[in-house]
Order: structure tokens, then sequence, then C-alpha cells
């Protein structure tokens, strides 16, 4: 008994003296930002990689010609200090400014614009898809060492909106290490950008570190010395970083997070609404809801104030466009809970005695989509009809989105744009093309599709308004999907972390350059 | 006993074997396209089926399956079609951070398990019997993810005296060294402040581990040895005046031990095999969350490596135990 005892004791002591040793002493006097996020950066490739995490390690380490700040996001000089285009919008030229340089200090030029945009239209990947069918490989030309012209194979209205994502890498560190791949091997791990920012610690599925290029060319900018992407798998972590001052910014925050900080004067909440559409979309190429009067009546019951009140800080879609964007119509007539139309269009579809099953897939994990799946199947059960709900990896929703065989009769759908043009969202979610894809597994009208391609080759801001208003009016009419909400971004910010600027699209790829930290 | 040893070394060859066929068809099998996925949003059906070549996914399965194998009999553990980052340098990274993890959380429960156990059982019905069964009640009921979020709850929002998560501050440099264990490196290294950090940091996360295998190890070990001490020897030992510490420490502990190992071998391969909770929590870049990362997103490769490393530390560790049991009890004979 005694010696339990006096373990015992030694035991606390041992833990008591652990717990009084000095604690870390987070960041103290040192500029160096603290992102949390749940996402990793898996490939630093700018013409292989996607997705925001990645996109925020270009947006710092690499430049583009230009770059989209604000909101609405307006187009603002990156490498290209200004540029002209032709009246038909097929030719453009951009001066380069005369200072960029790459890390390893030599200079951007033109032959850099040049190579890195044959490289994208090579690899057939990243956001080559931004601009399929308008660039190609000899589309882009050296006019001399500082200018840089391009010939559109079609007018495209949202051309200056897609360069952004086009990084200019450079072609002699990458011919260096160019192998049997282009480069992609030696790309996937290192960085050959112009950038403010360098890779510092790597360290895959925990953190990476970016480094203040010293002396570099960017004019302007905050104080920051460095940065450090921290991969936090949950969101309250997340949260508890901030508000323990350990992560400056917490990047996936659900709104019980943003209820929990709103009252703490250490943190700033931005919940900002952004391109970011959610809809359930339905199978209308096979099985019951290739009926448009059946697909018409369970948009009619399904309770959308319901799905808003679950969202947290959203709002409900108005057609198939995000609001917003330009050439979103908000006065649209669009679908909203109303049981007696539901009833109508039920009747004078194939289907009106209900009474069968169909199927939902959602993400699994995301319990938001889970709640809405719930409401759908309320919505059925008063047309008769029963609902089998799947919760789905991203891979088996991939998988099932490649026919109207595999696709069930429902799936659970957000998309981001990634430049802020409707030709993003039209092209990607409706476009006949796109079938097979995620965006748009079936969906498929020629009306639909020509008013799209004449959209985004119109020079007009007026009759392209007028276009993407009767695509619209049109989509809504064929009701392929139930026009969901847009949630609201819910970022998380030190009130140290000074002159953020919100942009809708790509949200989460923070720009560092004009941070700063007091 | 060495001819036993090389034997069961042996034996494990062909065991994994196995396991890469089992685990090979199983990942394949899944539905789900992969490759779609890895090829990005937006790719075209050419170049999804380029990576699907690259990869060699467009080959029949037993092609498939003698491809890996060649390669890995050649070191070759193959790649993920996400990262491309080759499968065992990943392995490598994360699998230190689990280890001392789990190397942590059984120490807790082996340090304190064991006295606490022997202690119930001389002390029956006393103090410290109520005691380790109310912490073993609880070991065994709450689940570890909860037992983090609680102990993040207690240190780190109430009292403040521990990190919330990850293994090193991140603005710091961790300790590098010949075994990735923090701790270990940094003794290596005499650097105290660094070991000071790493143990800040480990405390939570293999607290919250060791709280299950503690309950279990406490208890294995009151039952052995209240077992133990009823048999005639004890008595004998007794009758011959021999102290009650020595007849504790010297006999009864040893013939105790043979069931306590069994478990506590068990509970080395099944933490390692169950860390993504805990390791989500307190944000430890550990195996745990890359094998449930590789899985969700149906990355073979990974998937099979990290099962396959798992299963040699399991035969490993189960071997281990088998040859301590000869040295708790000199009657087991190695054939």
């Amino acid at each position: 008994m005694q010696m339990t005892r006096r373990s015992f004791m030694g035991s606390a002591i041992s833990a008591a003296a652990l717990a009084s040793m000095p604690f870390e002493s987070f960041a103290a006097g040192r500029k160096i930002l603290i992102m949390a996020s749940s996402v990793d950066i898996p490939n630093f490739d700018p013409h292989v990689a996607t997705g925001y995490a990645p996109a925020m390690l270009f947006r710092n380490t690499y430049d583009a010609l230009v770059r989209v700040v604000g909101t609405p996001p307006e187009v603002k000089p990156g490498l290209a200090v200004s540029w002209t285009v032709s009246d038909d919008q097929k030719h453009y030229e951009f001066k380069l400014d005369p200072t960029a340089k790459f890390q390893d200090g030599s200079p951007v030029t033109a032959e850099s614009v040049v190579y890195s945009f044959k490289r994208i239209v090579k690899l057939k990947r990243g956001p080559s898809w931004m601009i399929s069918g308008i660039v190609d490989a000899d589309s882009v030309k050296a006019v001399d060492a500082q200018t840089v012209a391009f010939d559109l194979k079609a007018p495209f209205a949202p051309f200056l909106q897609v360069l952004p994502w086009m990084f200019i890498v450079n072609q002699a560190v990458v011919e260096a290490n160019i192998g049997g791949d282009d480069g992609q091997a030696y790309l996937m791990k290192n960085t050959a950008g112009s950038g403010p920012f360098k890779m510092g610690r790597v360290a895959p599925g925990n953190l990476y570190e970016f480094i203040r290029v010293k002396d570099d060319w960017h004019q302007g900018g905050g104080n920051l010395e460095g940065a450090i992407w921290k991969i936090v798998r949950e969101a309250s972590t997340e949260r508890m970083m901030l508000q323990r001052k350990e992560a400056h910014i917490a990047l996936e925050l659900y709104a019980e997070d943003m209820d929990a900080l709103k009252d703490n004067p250490a943190v700033v909440s931005v919940i900002e609404p952004e391109y970011r559409t959610f809809s359930i979309k339905m199978n209308t190429a096979k099985g019951p809801l290739a009926d448009k009067n059946l697909r018409k009546a369970i948009s009619y019951a399904f309770n959308y104030q319901s799905m808003l009140d679950a969202a947290g800080p959203a709002e409900l879609m108005v057609g198939p466009l995000p609001t917003g964007i330009f050439g979103h119509d908000p006065n649209l007539t669009v679908y909203r809970h109303d049981m007696d139309k539901a009833k109508e269009y039920l009747a004078k579809s194939e289907y009106k005695d209900g009474g069968f099953k169909l199927s939902v897939m959602h993400a699994t994990g995301y319990e938001n989509q889970r709640r809405w799946s719930l409401l759908l199947l309320e919505a059925l059960k008063a047309l008769k009809i029963d609902l089998d709900i799947r919760p789905a990896t991203w891979p088996d929703t991939v998988a099932a989105a490649q026919s109207p065989d595999t696709m069930p009769s429902f799936m659970c759908l957000f998309q981001t744009a990634n430049y802020a043009d409707p030709d993003n969202v039209a092209f990607a979610a409706y476009h006949s093309s796109r079938n097979g894809q995620w965006q748009n597994p079936v969906y498929k009208n020629a009306d639909v599709d020509k008013l799209i391609e004449a959209a985004r080759v119109e020079t007009d801001k007026t009759k392209r308004a007028e276009l993407y208003k009767q695509f619209q009016e049109l989509v809504i009419d064929d009701a392929p999907d139930i026009f969901g909400v847009l949630e609201k971004r819910k970022l998380g910010f030190g009130a140290n972390v000074k002159n953020f600027v919100f942009t809708p699209v790509a949200a989460n790829a923070i720009e560092l350059l004009p941070l700063s930290l007091d | 006993m060495i001819l036993y040893t090389l034997r069961r070394l042996v034996l494990l060859i062909p065991m994994l074997i196995g396991l890469t066929m089992i685990v090979f068809a199983i990942a394949r099998l899944l539905p789900g396209d992969p490759v779609a996925l890895a090829a990005g949003p937006n790719a075209t059906p050419d170049v999804i089926e380029s990576v699907r070549q690259e990869f060699g996914l467009d080959k029949s399965l037993p092609l498939q399956y003698w491809a890996y194998v060649t390669g890995l009999v050649q070191g070759d553990w193959g790649v993920s079609i996400f990262t491309r980052r080759p499968v065992f340098e990943d392995i490598m990274t994360f699998l230190p951070a689990t280890l001392e993890l789990v190397a942590a959380a059984m120490l807790i429960a082996i340090v304190l398990g064991i006295p606490l156990g022997l202690a119930a059982a001389v002390y029956r019905n006393g103090f410290v019997d109520y005691l380790t069964r109310t912490v073993a009640l609880g070991g065994i009921a709450m689940p570890r993810f909860f037992l983090g979020l609680l102990l993040q709850l207690m240190f780190v929002s109430w009292l403040d005296i521990l990190p919330l998560s990850g293994r090193f501050p991140l603005i710091e440099i961790p300790p590098e060294g010949p075994t990735g264990f923090y701790t270990i490196d940094s003794i290596l290294a005499g650097d105290w402040y660094s070991l000071t950090i790493a143990l800040q940091h480990l405390a939570l996360p293999a607290f919250a581990m060791s709280l299950s295998p503690l309950a279990t190890i406490m208890r294995m070990m009151r039952a052995s040895t209240i077992e133990v001490l009823q048999q005639d020897f004890v008595m004998t030992e007794r009758a011959l005046g021999i102290s009650n510490t020595k007849i504790l420490f010297k006999y009864v502990l040893k013939n105790a031990m043979t069931s306590t190992l069994t478990v506590i071998g068990l509970y080395v391969s099944w933490l390692l095999g169950g860390t993504v909770l805990v390791e989500t929590v307190f944000d430890w870049p550990g195996l745990g969350l890359y094998a449930t990362q590789a899985i969700l997103s149906q990355d073979f490769m990974p998937v099979i490596g990290v099962t396959l490393v798992i299963a040699m530390i399991y035969l490993v560790t189960m071997l281990i135990v088998d040859l301590l049991y000869g040295v708790f009890n000199p009657r087991v004979r190695y054939t």
C-alpha cells in the first residue's frame, strides 16, 4: 500500500513538473502568419494541381499576368503592368513589369509567359480547361522581351478573369529539370516562380512554410516575414487555435464556430457571400426523373426555407447562377415550396400515383448534406415516392457521375466558381460537353448549349447579359437541379491581421503579400 | 531460441505475401474511380486515360499485382495517385510520430497499469482496488477521441498549461535525429528545451491513448496476480518464512506477467491501427491520418503500404511477446 501511494505521489509530482515547464511562447515578436486549414497541398505544380490550398501556394510563390481582388472581383496588374484589347476581343497585348524577377534573380520575360502557356496547353491538366478551345500552343507570342500577345481562337469574354490562375514558371529551372514528364516530377515538390514568398519547411500532411523573399521586385506589401499553412483536421481545433492565438487565420469554420467567436474581441469574423453553389442534381437522362413534370413537382415539393434554416449563414439560390455574379437575374421566378403546384405537376407526369423508390447520394460526413437529403425524403414522401439516402466518398461520387446508368436519381453537389464570370458555372454545370464530369453528369439541352456558347464569345455586355437571362430561364424551366443555397464563406481572423480584402473566388487562397501583423 | 526466432521471421514472408494479395484485391475491387478524381475536376477523358496508363491501372488485376510485388521486393512501395509521392517515403515521414505516440501511451499504461494491478490484487477490496476499478471502467467505456476533447478542455482551455495540438510549435524547428522520435532525438542531442516542448505536446494525446490499455493491463494484472497468489507454491514460500515483498516481486510477478504480456502485445498493434481519432483531435501528424486520407480517396498504394507496415509491426511485436514469455517463465520451450 505504501509503495503504491509513493508511486502515485511520484507520478503526480512528475506531471506537475511537466505542466509547469515553460510553455511555448507563440510567434512572439516574429511576423509569421499562421493559417489553419484542413486541406493539404499535395502538388506544387501550378499547371497540374487544383483546389484552393494549392491555389494559395501558387498565388504566393508564383505570379500571373494579372490578379483579381475584391468584391466583385476586379482585375489588377500582376506581372503585366498594362494591357490592350482589340475591338473584336480576340487580340490581347500585355506589357510586362521590367523589374519582375524570378526567385533565382533572372528576369521574367515574354518568353517565360509563352513557355508557361504552352506547358499549360500541352499538359491539359490543372487550369487548362479554362482556356480550352480559346488558347492553343500557337496563340501566345513574344512581341519583344517585355511584350506578350495573345491571339484567341474565338472571343472569350472572361479571358482576363481566368488569367489570374495561369501562373508563369521559370523556363530555365523547368528545362533544367524537365525529365520525361515536362518537369512535372520536379515541380510537384519544388517551385520555380517569381512570387513574393518561397517555400521553407515542407511536411506533407502537416505544414507548409512560406518565407518572404528578401529584396524581391514586388512593390509595397505588408510586414510578414513568413507564413505557415498548418493542416488542422477539425474545425473546432481551428477555432481553438484562433482563440488561443496559436493561429491567425482559420479557414474552415462552421456556423457554430462563428457563433462561439462572435463576442471574442481578439477575433474578427468574416462571413461573406461567395460564388459557391449547392444544388441537388437530378438524373435527367434515365429513370423517372427524365420526366420534366416530375422534376418540377419535386422542385415545388422541396422545403427551401428548412434548407436555409439548416444551412447557417447562407442565402437561397435564385436560379442556376450565384447571386451577385455578372448576368445573374435576381428577379427570376424560381421554385419555392408549393404543394398545390407540386401536385399539379405530378398529375401531369407519368408517375402521378407515386409508389416507387429514388436514391440520393451525398458526401459522407457532411452533416448539412445529410440534413438536406432528409428534407428531400420529406418532399418525396408527400408525393408518395420513397427515397434511399446513400452517403458516399468523393471518389464514389465522381465515379457515379460518369454515366446516366451509374448516376443515382439525385446527387448533392457544391460547385465553386474558379473565375468571376457566369461562364464558369454555366459551362461546367450545364453544357452537354461536360457530361460525365461531376459538375454535370447527364444534363443535356441543345438550346442551353447554344446560349452558353453564344454568351462566352459575345463581346457586348448588354447582349451577353440578355443571353445569360435566357439561359437562366431555360434551365429553370428544365428543372435539372433543385437550386439550393449559397453558403457564405466563414473565416476567422486574429484582430492583429491587417489589410485583408475578401475575394469571392477562391476565397481561401489567401494572398499573403498585402497582409500585416500588428 | 535463435533458431526459433529465425523460423518465425522467415514465416513472416508468406504471411505478408498473403496479406498483400488480400489487401490488393480489396482495394482494387472497391467501387469508385480514384483516377478520375486524381486527374482533376475538369480533366478530359483522354487525360484521365493517360493517368490510368501512367499508374498501370489499365492493366489486368494479376498484372498490376505482379508489378506491385516485383516492385516491393526491390524496395519500391509504389506511388500515391494523388500526391505522386513515393509511399515508402511518406510512411517513413508519418510512422515515427505514430510510433512515438503509441510508445508513450503504452509506457504510461505499463508503468501505471502493472503496479496498480498488482496493488489492487494484494489489497483486494481496498482503496486501491476500488480506485483501479473506477479507472478501468472509465478507461474501457470512454471513447479516446472524447477523452482527448475533455483533456483539451481541462488542460488547454481552463488551466492553459499544455499546448492544444501538434507535435512541436509551428514556428520552431523540431529536433532532428536518427529515430524521428522528438523525445529521443532531443535526448540524444542533449537538447533539454526541445525535450520539454516535445513532452508537453505528447502528454495529452499519449494520456488519451493510454487509458484503455491502462485499464485492461490493470485488470489483467490484478486477475493474474490473484490467481497466482492462490497457488500452492505461494503458500509453501510463506510457510518457509520468505517475506511477502520477496514472494510478490520475485515469484508472483513473474508468473502473473505472462497473460499481461499478451495483452500488451495485442494493444501495441491495436493502438497502431487505431490512432486516427486521437491524431485528428490533437492534429498529430501520424500514420493514422495518412491512412484515413488514403482510404477516403481510394489511393491504393498508401492503403496497402500502411496495412503492410502495421501487419509487420504486429507480427514482430507478437514475436517479441512470445520471446518474453521465456524470460518470465523459464518452463517455456522454443521448438
